[in-house]
């Protein structure tokens, strides 16, 4: 036997490689099933590896978690302190979005204010007296601010510039009693004319006069400056009704008006130049 | 000088009255101290002086608060002119006299006011006019007018004793 081996040696070798080349030439690229033997050592020796595996890969988690617990509780309370600030802002932007609408209600019906280009002024001198509302204030033709400007502050109309020097201006509130602002109730569209009054000025009141008798206008409705005047602009909110009566001719009604404005104590404005509507930003 | 002091008066008088004035309002009412001021001049130097500085007066007023010229100038002019025409008859350092003639004067601005604006406006209460305009001005008048007059008379008493002396007059 080991002299026919040792006879055939090259021959027997160079046959066991060609037949090796062959078989893994014949099933290279075959899903093949593992043949009896493979499956026999497979079957001793998987569980072992299993084993073997589960055992490193649990002695590697314990050390890895031993590890991380630390940096993981850490993130873990990085993670709660961004879920509180997120809540928090969320709720906060909740409730931005409840006052963004009703805001933005609000502009849409009453402060339709277009962007005029405004002046800040202040109120230097009243008339003195019961009968007249007249001011002067403290900006003229020099910071262009010229007659038949309307003067405003935050709420609604105060009233129009009459004249102007060159570092003065006569203005008239609305609720002087010649003045008349056109005017309308903006939840009905009634129009009318708002004018002051002497009887009332002193409480800080005025009137809107020639309303239809039919008119639907009611208490607590918000009035406008209409748009059948040249001089103020349209939608101005002037104030809201008080109270309502018929006239004695019986044909119309007047309205008592409280201004949004506080006019007995009032210093700061702002003129605004109907003619210069400002691009919006 | 008393044209300079009369015009610094007149000035002093009009700043206060349309800037701090307005505090001590009453209910809305405050004593025109302009028509005091013009008033008690009237009585104290006769229908002339008078007349003049009740209309540079009322002009003021016109300039800065009328929005016709002329008004407050007119009726501090006749109300001025009716004064001073009664000067001569009354002796000036009674108290009394100044307040009665300055709460007529108040009236009869107030009055004029409320005639003007019922008949231009038809805008008239004259209930309301009197319980609540007319009588606190009149009252409020009353009492004004005692230091105003008193300021008035001295400053007048002072400019007389020079003017005695520079023109020679006694």
């Amino acid at each position: 036997m080991i002299q026919f081996w040792e006879e055939h040696k090259k021959k027997i070798i160079a046959v066991i490689a060609i037949a090796i080349t062959a078989i893994a030439l014949f099933a290279g690229g075959k899903n093949l099933n593992a043949s009896a033997l493979e499956s026999v050592i497979g079957f001793v020796v998987t569980p072992f590896q299993d084993l073997t595996t589960g055992i490193g890969s649990w002695v590697e988690n314990t050390a890895a978690s031993a590890k991380d617990k630390s940096t993981l509780l850490e993130e873990n309370a990085k993670l709660k302190e961004e879920v509180a600030k997120l809540q928090d802002e969320n709720k906060r932007l909740e409730e931005y979005e409840k006052e963004n609408e009703t805001l933005s209600s609000l502009l849409k019906i009453s402060q339709k204010y277009p962007e005029y280009k405004s002046t800040g002024t202040k109120i230097i001198a009243k008339n003195p007296g019961v009968w007249y509302n007249t001011f002067t204030i403290n900006k003229g033709t020099g910071d262009n601010v010229s007659a038949n400007m309307i003067l405003i502050a935050s709420g609604g109309v105060v009233g129009k510039i009459l004249e102007s020097g060159n570092n003065y201006s006569k203005a008239q509130s609305i609720l002087d009693s010649r003045s008349a602002v056109p005017a309308m109730s903006l939840r009905t569209g009634d129009l009318g004319v708002v004018k002051g009054d002497y009887t009332l000025m002193n409480d800080g009141l005025c009137k809107m006069e020639y309303i239809d008798g039919e008119a639907q206008i009611a208490v607590g409705d918000e009035i406008v400056t209409s748009f059948l005047s040249d001089v103020y602009p349209e939608g101005l909110s002037i104030g809201k009704v008080v109270k309502i009566e018929t006239d004695t001719n019986g044909l119309t009604k007047y309205a008592v008006i409280e201004p949004f404005v506080d006019l007995k104590h009032l210093d700061t404005l702002l003129v605004i130049d109907k003619n210069t509507l400002e691009e919006a930003p | 000088m008393r044209i300079i002091i009369a015009t610094v008066i007149v000035l002093i008088n009009f700043i206060l009255q349309t800037t701090l004035f307005q505090h001590l309002a009453i209910q809305g009412v405050f004593p025109n101290t302009a028509l005091i001021i013009v008033v008690s001049y009237a009585l104290l130097r006769g229908s002339k002086e008078g007349c003049i500085i009740g209309i540079c007066s009322g002009l003021l007023f016109d300039i800065f608060f009328g929005t016709t010229t002329g008004y407050y100038g007119l009726l501090f002019f006749i109300i001025c002119f009716f004064t001073g025409k009664s000067q001569k008859n009354f002796y000036r350092e009674n108290y009394l006299l100044p307040i009665i003639f300055c709460t007529m004067a108040a009236g009869t601005y107030e009055t004029f006011q409320f005639v003007s604006e019922l008949i231009l406006r038809k805008n008239g209460n004259i209930l309301f006019f009197i319980i609540k305009i007319l009588l606190p001005t009149i009252v409020y008048t009353a009492i004004v007018t005692v230091p105003i007059y008193r300021i008035l008379f001295g400053v007048n008493e002072w400019l007389e004793l020079k003017e005695k002396y520079k023109y020679r007059l006694f």
